[in-house]
């Protein structure tokens, strides 16, 4: 018997003395544990009080009918395996008793043999039924976890912001997201339906090729697709076979996802690319227009105009050369947001060196620079080299573009968390067109006044960058053939 | 050999060393040029010229003045009859892509060929001749 069994629960319901503690002291010996009942009314209240394996109701009791006690543990307990004990055994009461559920009968007077036979077959019996019914729940319990864990899938998979759509190997749609009919600008779509004819080419060309395949290959397939005119939604779809547990084609998943601000980018810097391509280009056009008309000797040009024309070869050298530094010194500023080199930054002094190195230029165009800078003018926190770079390139374009014996006036001084510094010349000024794009890259103003003066078209687009990086603000002013004032504004313990 | 038979080419490009490199090319194959360093300039040029040919850098003040110059060009009586060539450092290998070659882009690119910087001399020659825009020597 194995441990289970032998703590099994036995009540005894019976008014007769003798036979109650009788058969107590036999089960406990047996290793069963026991309790007793002396009437009707205890025996209903020990049996609705507990889950019984098994109780043996004595049919005949003064107070309450042993099948009266068999009706209530039954209703409360249904599982409690009942024998009804009698000396009056009657086919009626057989019946009875088996309608109301009771297991068997145990005639009396008993043998304890005949007794313990009849309780152990008992116990069989509620072994049997407690196991059906724990397999019963165990199976219940799988449903529940299973669907509870579709539902969950299904949450999940509404929720992810990329498309997901998956049919059978008839094209049939099986599954789907919203995110999917978003990107697909579909509408109206139906599990179970073909749905291959409503998606773009790009995607039912790809299952048609996974569908069609004799052996299929985990391989993921992917497209991209303008969905909506003028790039205005570009999705990456990715097909992917799923196969059957015995290998064979199940079906497709596809995930589709909005690649619309990569393409974008993607766009911007290819146009980026194609424009620096074609600045670096004409000054070579230039060069070697140069250089052709020198060397054709039908031209025959005079030693006088060769030299000349290979004094302005040098000069379109010397701006492709600046170009190629200005790119150079952009891509470097988009690696160097990573690791700057931030240090405390005297503006007065980075002013001063910037100065000193432009002298020839200067004075070549005999410029005055008159400065008036603020006395204890905070210090603020930047890379040194990004700072000389942004005053070389405003100091040098208010030389370049002023006229002969011009002025320069640099201002500085704190206005609340910021440094501000105005830069004035006295030069050509601006459109008001002109100063609209003039941050642009590559954009140089061209008019009757700009004619003859070199630049790369990147130098205050470099300036604007660098103001940018450090949460500062640069504004223009400029009045056309009077001259242009940058301001700029860098904040005070930036870091 | 008559003054009338000279042909006369409109050149326009903001880059004054090709349009001074361009115009010796021409001048000295026999062609008068007149010339002017913008689309706006261009066109006042034109219109007081009536040039038998231009000839016009793509990218000036902006991306496009160059097609913009030629499609009103191409919009007025005269120059409707003769050839208008668009001059460019953007092409196709600088990613820029566009030609002459389709009827569709003849329809919105107002122009009869493109030339690329720097000009050789003798395939803007046959492009010119192919319009009957000959230099008086021939």
């Amino acid at each position: 018997m194995s441990d289970q069994v032998k703590k099994a629960s036995i009540l005894i319901v019976d008014d007769e003395k003798g036979l109650r503690i009788g058969t107590q002291r036999l089960l406990e010996d047996e290793g069963y544990e026991v309790e007793t009942a002396d009437c009707g009314e205890v025996g209903i209240r020990l049996g609705t009080s507990k889950d019984f394996d098994v109780a043996v109701i004595d049919l005949k009791m003064p107070d309450i009918d042993g099948l009266e006690v068999l009706k209530e543990i039954k209703t409360t307990f249904p599982n409690t395996i009942c024998f009804i004990a009698t000396a009056y055994a009657s086919y009626d009461t057989a019946i009875q008793s088996t309608r109301l559920g009771a297991y068997s009968y145990i005639p009396k007077p008993f043998t304890p043999e005949e007794f313990i036979y009849q309780i152990e077959q008992g116990l069989k019996q509620r072994q049997l039924i407690l196991e059906a019914l724990r397999l019963k729940q165990e199976r219940e319990e799988k449903l529940l976890e299973l669907a509870s864990e579709k539902s969950r899938l299904n949450t999940i998979i509404k929720a992810i912001s990329d498309g997901v759509i998956v049919i059978n190997r008839n094209e049939e749609l099986v599954y789907f997201n919203y995110a999917a009919l978003r990107f697909l600008n579909i509408r109206d779509v139906k599990i179970g339906e073909k749905v291959v004819e409503k998606l773009p080419k790009e995607i039912s060309e790809i299952i048609d090729k996974i569908i069609s395949k004799e052996k299929i290959l985990l391989k993921t397939y992917t497209t991209q697709i303008e969905i909506l005119p003028n790039n205005e939604l570009i999705i990456e779809a990715a097909c992917t076979p799923v196969p059957n547990p015995d290998g064979s084609l199940a079906g497709v998943v596809i995930i589709l996802s909005n690649v619309t601000q990569f393409k974008k980018i993607e766009l911007i810097k290819s146009q980026f690319v194609s424009m620096v391509a074609h600045e670096l280009k004409t000054p070579l056009a230039a060069v070697q227009g140069f250089i052709n008309i020198i060397l054709d000797d039908s031209l025959g040009v005079d030693k006088e105009k060769e030299k000349e024309y290979l004094t302005r070869s040098t000069v379109r050298l010397r701006s492709l050369t600046d170009l190629v530094n200005d790119l150079l010194d952009i891509s470097r500023m988009e690696l160097k947001t990573k690791h700057r080199e931030i240090e405390n930054v005297n503006i007065i002094e980075t002013i001063k060196s910037t100065l000193q190195f432009l002298e020839f230029e200067l004075k070549k165009k005999e410029i005055v620079v008159d400065t008036n800078i603020q006395e204890n003018l905070p210090i603020i926190k930047a890379d040194v080299s990004e700072i000389t770079r942004l005053f070389t390139n405003l100091i040098s374009n208010a030389i370049k573009y002023n006229k002969e014996s011009g002025s320069i006036y640099i201002i500085a001084h704190q206005e609340n968390s910021y440094v501000s510094i105005k830069i004035r010349d006295t030069g050509i000024g601006m459109k008001p067109e002109e100063k609209d794009r003039l941050f642009n890259e590559f954009y140089r103003a061209k008019n009757e006044k700009t004619r003859g003066i070199s630049g790369t078209g990147l130098g205050l687009s470099i300036v604007k960058k660098i103001v940018e990086s450090y949460y500062g603000k640069i504004e223009v002013e400029s009045v056309f053939g009077y001259g242009t004032t940058f301001t700029i504004h860098l904040p005070i313990n930036q870091n | 050999m008559n003054l009338a038979d000279v042909k006369k080419i409109l050149l326009v490009d903001d880059d004054i060393d090709l349009l001074e490199q361009n115009k010796m090319l021409l001048e000295a194959k026999g062609f008068l040029v007149v010339s002017a360093e913008s689309a706006e300039e261009g066109f006042n040029v034109f219109q007081k010229e009536k040039p038998d040919a231009a000839i016009i850098d793509l990218i000036m003040e902006q991306m496009d003045s160059g097609f913009i110059l030629a499609y009103k060009i191409k919009k007025t009586a005269h120059g409707k009859q003769m050839p208008v060539f668009i001059l460019t450092s953007a092409t196709y290998e600088t990613g820029y892509k566009f030609s002459v070659s389709t009827s569709e882009e003849r329809e919105w690119i107002k122009c009869d060929g493109i030339l690329n910087k720097p000009v050789v001399v003798e395939e803007l020659l046959s492009k010119l001749e192919s319009y009957e825009v000959v230099p008086k020597s021939n």
